[in-house]
């Protein structure tokens, strides 16, 4: 899905040489129309919104808006999304790899339950991903007179947001990794242990570098997911100000209240750490083709110098 | 490093890749594994480099069990036919890569390692290449640095999956010569996968003809394509044009030529296999008449097609002729010519036809 982020890339290169060859005529009218439908959705439903947010967030002043973020409540939301954020990636980067290296190198039985259950989280509704886990771990759950006895707190508290949050998050950094390792194929990591390597040391030498890129665009997808989610989180966290509110709730229950300026200042740093995570991914897309183009010709001379 | 298989077997679900083979690899020697795709060959190879483990059999190095050795303690050298270079490493640091990895006690120091991969480096003629990648060289030189990387943990055996398959005909000719040059130099075991029948003649001591997961033939190179033991290793190294026995009389004749002179012949229904350079062109009378259809310079040799009378139904007959025969001979396309068989092998009815 994601994983072909570049591809897309070199075929539409393609189709426009192609059709820049082509005279032009009803076809160029057609682009033009296209472009800007495509333009023009974009603005509307996309550009536009983010523009307000930050409009909105400065409309009282600079001042306004730093009251806003500076209180204690919104504080606390913003450490917890960023803690959370910081237990769920991770975990999901050694889930992801585990099962993308699984899928991906062996062969076993059940192998397309477990791709058909990766993308679950992408099939049901967060709010769903949420009850489920108030069912399991809830009071009245199925775990919950065992955690009750034993004094522990999963639902309305960090651990269940963190669940919910790595339940939703899952599939980014597996669907990643799954068609790249795929393509790679088991020949590096049986020649590096036919070399000698260990298993850790093949990993860390010859497979990380492999998948790097799709790796880190996974992450950074997964994190971007993990920070902005609202459904799930919002079923589970019970939302305690100050302990349980991530920022996504807290810009609710400021807009609930009808705290507009503190809503849009909270939801504007939202907003800048989306944006910083989406120029991480561009940066990392706009270096991928680049190292490809750089490989491709001379590996065209290679070839025609031959041995 | 002598290395043994016995009774090695190997299934993958319901497809039996290899069953019960027993094979004895001399130390030193040069072996072949020759057949068609999905003959097994290459599950062999792997089964001996520990990437595979047999379901049944066992694999003795030296004598000593080494069925379920890890491959990293197997020391054998492993060759991919895509040479699986590691792309984001130079060609200094691929070779230099199983002297990097050794544990700290075993490890060499560093200037032993750069003099090490230098002199291997030279060795296949690639010391100019070390600070480039892998995406920077042709497929001979990738193939070549892949050689270099394997040699350099001075394995006892190296094991070659298709070298050469993905090069182009003149790099492919070059580097079998030089790999034959090289196992002559170093003499560890070295066994190779190929499905090209010329490459297994030109390069191996010995031949392992395999075919349904089972070993078909075994022996040096001119002795199975001189004298195969069946008519799939007949079929499969080289061309054969394939002609039924038909019996008039009670004498066993190939078209009008009376064969019953050979003993195999005398059952209905079994088949001649003649290969297109045993086959004699001439002008003179008797023996098969034939019209010549193509006539094909290849180089030193030409190829006729000829439709042999009573054939229609077949495939046109493919003779060889030399070059030199052809000049004095000039056949042309729509002549009608006498064949004789310089030879041929007869082979029982209902042979499968692959």
């Amino acid at each position: 899905m994601i994983g072909s982020a570049a591809d897309t890339t070199d075929t539409t290169a393609e189709l426009r040489a192609r059709r820049g060859r082509r005279p032009a005529g009803s076809a160029a009218l057609a682009r033009l129309l296209l472009i800007v439908l495509a333009l023009g959705f974009l603005t509307l439903f996309v550009a536009l919104p983010l523009i307000v947010v930050f409009v909105q967030s400065l409309a009282k002043g600079f001042g306004a808006y730093l009251a806003a973020i500076s209180n204690p409540m919104a504080w606390s939301a913003i450490k917890l999304t960023l803690l959370v954020a910081l237990i769920a990636v991770p975990l999901n980067v050694v889930f992801g790899l585990t099962a993308a290296w699984a899928i991906a190198k062996f062969e076993f039985r059940g192998k397309s339950t477990l791709i058909t259950l990766i993308d679950l989280p992408f099939a049901v509704s967060p709010v769903i991903a949420g009850l489920v886990f108030i069912l399991l771990f809830g009071a009245h759950g199925w775990f919950g007179p065992f955690l009750q006895a034993h004094n522990l707190r999963i639902v309305f508290a960090l651990p269940g947001i963190v669940l919910a949050t790595v339940f939703v998050t899952f599939p980014f950094v597996a669907r990643e990794l799954i068609p790249v390792m795929q393509a790679q194929g088991k020949d590096d990591e049986e020649t590096a242990l036919s070399l000698g390597a260990t298993g850790w040391q093949t990993f860390l030498r010859v497979t990380l570098p492999n998948i790097r890129w799709g790796l880190l665009y996974g992450i950074l997808l997964c994190n971007a997911r993990a920070m902005g989610e609202f459904g799930a989180v919002s079923v589970v966290s019970g939302h305690i100000r100050g302990l349980t509110n991530t920022m996504p709730l807290h810009v609710e229950i400021l807009y609930n209240e009808y705290n507009y300026t503190a809503a849009f200042a909270v939801a504007s740093l939202l907003a800048l750490l989306a944006l910083a995570t989406l120029a991480g991914k561009s940066i990392l897309e706009w270096r991928q083709p680049e190292l490809r183009r750089t490989a491709l010709p001379r590996r065209d001379r290679g070839r025609r110098a031959k041995t | 490093m002598s290395i043994a298989l016995r009774g090695i077997g190997k299934r993958f679900g319901e497809f039996a890749a290899v069953e019960n083979i027993d094979l004895d690899v001399p130390s030193g020697a040069l072996l072949a594994l020759l057949g068609p795709s999905g003959c097994g060959k290459t599950t062999l190879l792997r089964i001996i480099a520990g990437l595979e483990i047999p379901d049944a059999g066992q694999v003795l190095f030296d004598g000593r069990d080494a069925t379920f050795r890890p491959v990293r303690e197997r020391k054998v050298g492993f060759v991919f036919q895509h040479y699986a270079l590691f792309s984001h490493m130079t060609v200094f640091e691929n070779v230099a890569f199983g002297l990097k990895v050794k544990p700290r006690a075993e490890r060499p120091p560093g200037a032993l390692i750069s003099r090490k991969v230098e002199s291997l480096l030279e060795l296949v003629q690639l010391e100019w290449a070390g600070g480039r990648y892998p995406a920077q060289l042709s497929g001979g030189q990738r193939q070549r640095v892949a050689l270099a990387r394997a040699l350099a943990v001075d394995p006892d055996v190296l094991l070659l999956d298709e070298p050469f398959g993905a090069l182009d005909t003149q790099v492919r000719h070059e580097l079998r010569r030089w790999l034959r040059r090289l196992h002559d130099e170093l003499h560890f075991t070295s066994i190779f996968v190929t499905h090209d029948q010329q490459e297994a003649i030109e390069v191996a001591d010995t031949i392992v003809v395999l075919n349904r997961g089972r070993i078909e033939q075994l022996g040096v190179p001119g002795e199975v394509y001189d004298l195969p033991t069946s008519a799939f290793v007949h079929r499969f190294l080289g061309q054969v044009n394939e002609v039924a026995v038909q019996m008039r009389e009670g004498r066993a004749h190939l078209g009008p030529i009376d064969i019953s002179a050979d003993a195999a012949a005398s059952t209905a229904g079994s088949i001649a296999l003649i290969r297109p350079h045993e086959i004699d062109v001439g002008r003179g009378a008797g023996g098969w008449p034939a019209t010549v259809l193509t006539v094909r310079v290849i180089g030193p040799v030409v190829r006729l097609e000829l439709q042999a009378e009573g054939r229609k139904a077949h495939p046109p007959l493919e003779a060889e002729i030399s070059r030199e025969r052809h000049e004095a001979e000039r056949f042309g396309v729509g002549e009608a010519v006498n064949l004789k068989f310089r030879r041929w092998q007869i082979y029982p009815a209902g042979i499968p036809a692959d």
